[in-house]
């Protein structure tokens, strides 16, 4: 069970419901001491009661440290994080981590969003900062109807009703993410937070942006559970089969295998394994290409080869 | 002989020092920023008023530890971490109580000095720890070592404020 003091406890301040089942939850120190700083684009771990950790972008202006805002979309089939968060009340203690960010402004002289559904959320911490320093950007909010547009509201729309752009399947002004690559200057940078197909699409096309393109993404890869293989413990000498349609991590804790985890979706490193052969299919998505030469994360990766020799 | 000599002339300069307080910092609970005060309040035999050490709501509190009841860390430091590494170390970074200008804490360890009118004893140095690059995002631990201030113990209590004189008893 993880201490309090091994967190930064916040208090519920505010709970507001919005369309499209999202709640805002508004996060403050209980006696209002300031919060740790973040940055643009920055999210924390929220730590759930039952053990679960879960990730949220946090979606307020970063220069106001007296408090986090996180938006959360209850997911009917998820892995059951959002509708323990949607459970939560006003005046509870919620134990959060330090706020991180693996997705962080460039240094660009124009900067470019294209945001999927709750994908929005980081986004809303990079604006306000880019407004106040008076950096141009441009917002591309994608969704299939017009009922399907989350978190508008905490937009400013009088600061940027010029630079955000509604791409509605249903209206016919889908996105065309060809099209968007083929105007990103060269001293602009692009940035896709949305669901798993959007982001593809951008790697896919826009791989000759190299490192002036980057996305961020939340959850387990649906193409995670495809194939079959074996995880054999060097040190123990025991096999542990993983079956198609179970992760790396899942497998071993069914084997009594103790593996630390946290996220179980690839960003926080907590679960990462040295292992000392094999080919793994690296899904974390913060590992230093040096470090996936030794190391895998087992709650995302697959295995290429029929077995991974793992240090353990 | 020259041994002794050695020895003498630096038990001579941990003796004829005097420092005083730079600035005063504090925070209710572990990972939140210090803030700066122009006084605090010193518990005798428990720790700073209002205080993450004082309360049980510090990092390290699951570890409880008689001396640590207030920490130190030298303005001497901060000038060296800027000189030598380009580390900007803020006096609110390094998450210790007091920080002191001419003061020798690597030499306090078991001796009892003076802040103001408060009676401290130095009771061991502190240790650098990751929590600190967690929090600040700086790369320091090794650039702390061997100087990463000191943990003591309140003797006598009473107000500390910024600018009080530091002497050796």
């Amino acid at each position: 069970m993880r201490k309090n003091i091994h967190s930064v406890t916040t208090q519920i301040r505010a709970i507001e419901t919005l369309s499209n089942n999202i709640k805002i939850f508004t996060l403050t120190d209980p006696d209002d001491w300031p919060l740790p700083q973040f940055n643009p684009g920055s999210h924390i771990d929220v730590f759930l009661s039952d053990g679960k950790v879960r990730q949220y972008s946090l979606c307020g202006n970063p220069e106001n440290n007296g408090k986090y805002l996180i938006a959360v979309q209850k997911e009917e089939y998820g892995r059951g994080g959002s509708g323990e968060m949607h459970q939560l009340e006003v005046g509870m203690i919620l134990p959060v981590s330090l706020p991180r960010n693996h997705f962080p402004l460039a240094d660009a002289k124009k900067h470019i969003f294209v945001a999927g559904g709750i994908g929005i959320t980081p986004f809303l911490s990079m604006i306000p900062w880019l407004i106040k320093r008076k950096i141009t950007w441009e917002l591309h909010i994608c969704a299939n109807s017009e009922d399907k547009l989350v978190c508008e509201q905490l937009l400013d729309s009088n600061q940027s009703k010029d630079s955000v752009h509604k791409h509605i399947t249903q209206n016919g002004t889908r996105l065309l993410m060809n099209d968007l690559l083929s105007e990103v200057g060269s001293e602009e940078h692009l940035y896709v937070c949305g669901p798993e197909s959007m982001i593809s699409e951008a790697i896919r096309s826009g791989a000759f942006l190299e490192n002036r393109l980057h996305f961020e993404k939340f959850g387990v890869d649906h193409d995670l559970k495809k194939t079959a293989y074996k995880v054999v413990l060097k040190k123990s000498g025991n096999v542990v089969k993983v079956p198609k349609g179970q992760t790396m991590l899942g497998a071993l804790r069914l084997a009594n295998v103790e593996i630390s985890a946290s996220c179980e979706g690839g960003i926080c490193l907590e679960c990462k394994t040295q292992y000392l052969e094999g080919a793994p299919i690296h899904r974390d998505l913060v590992m230093r290409p040096v470090d996936r030469e030794k190391f895998v994360t087992p709650c995302v990766s697959g295995c290429a080869s029929d077995k991974l020799i793992l240090d353990l | 002989m020259v041994n002794e000599n050695l020895s003498a002339i630096m038990e001579e300069n941990t003796i004829n020092w005097s420092g005083l307080v730079k600035d005063l910092h504090l925070t209710p609970r572990s990972f939140l920023p210090m803030k700066s005060f122009k006084a605090l309040t010193l518990i005798p035999g428990v720790g700073v008023e209002g205080d993450r050490h004082t309360t049980g709501e510090a990092f390290h509190s699951d570890r409880p530890e008689e001396g640590r009841q207030i920490t130190l860390f030298e303005e001497e430091t901060i000038e060296a971490l800027l000189r030598d590494h380009k580390i900007v170390l803020k006096p609110n970074d390094h998450r210790r109580n007091v920080t002191t200008k001419g003061v020798p804490l690597n030499h306090l360890v078991g001796k009892k000095f003076r802040v103001g009118d408060v009676l401290l004893e130095g009771m061991r140095l502190s240790t650098p720890c990751r929590h600190i690059e967690q929090i600040t995002g700086l790369e320091l631990f090794n650039q702390l070592m061997n100087r990463s201030g000191l943990n003591a113990k309140i003797l006598n209590g009473g107000k500390i404020f910024i600018g009080d004189s530091i002497v050796p008893v």
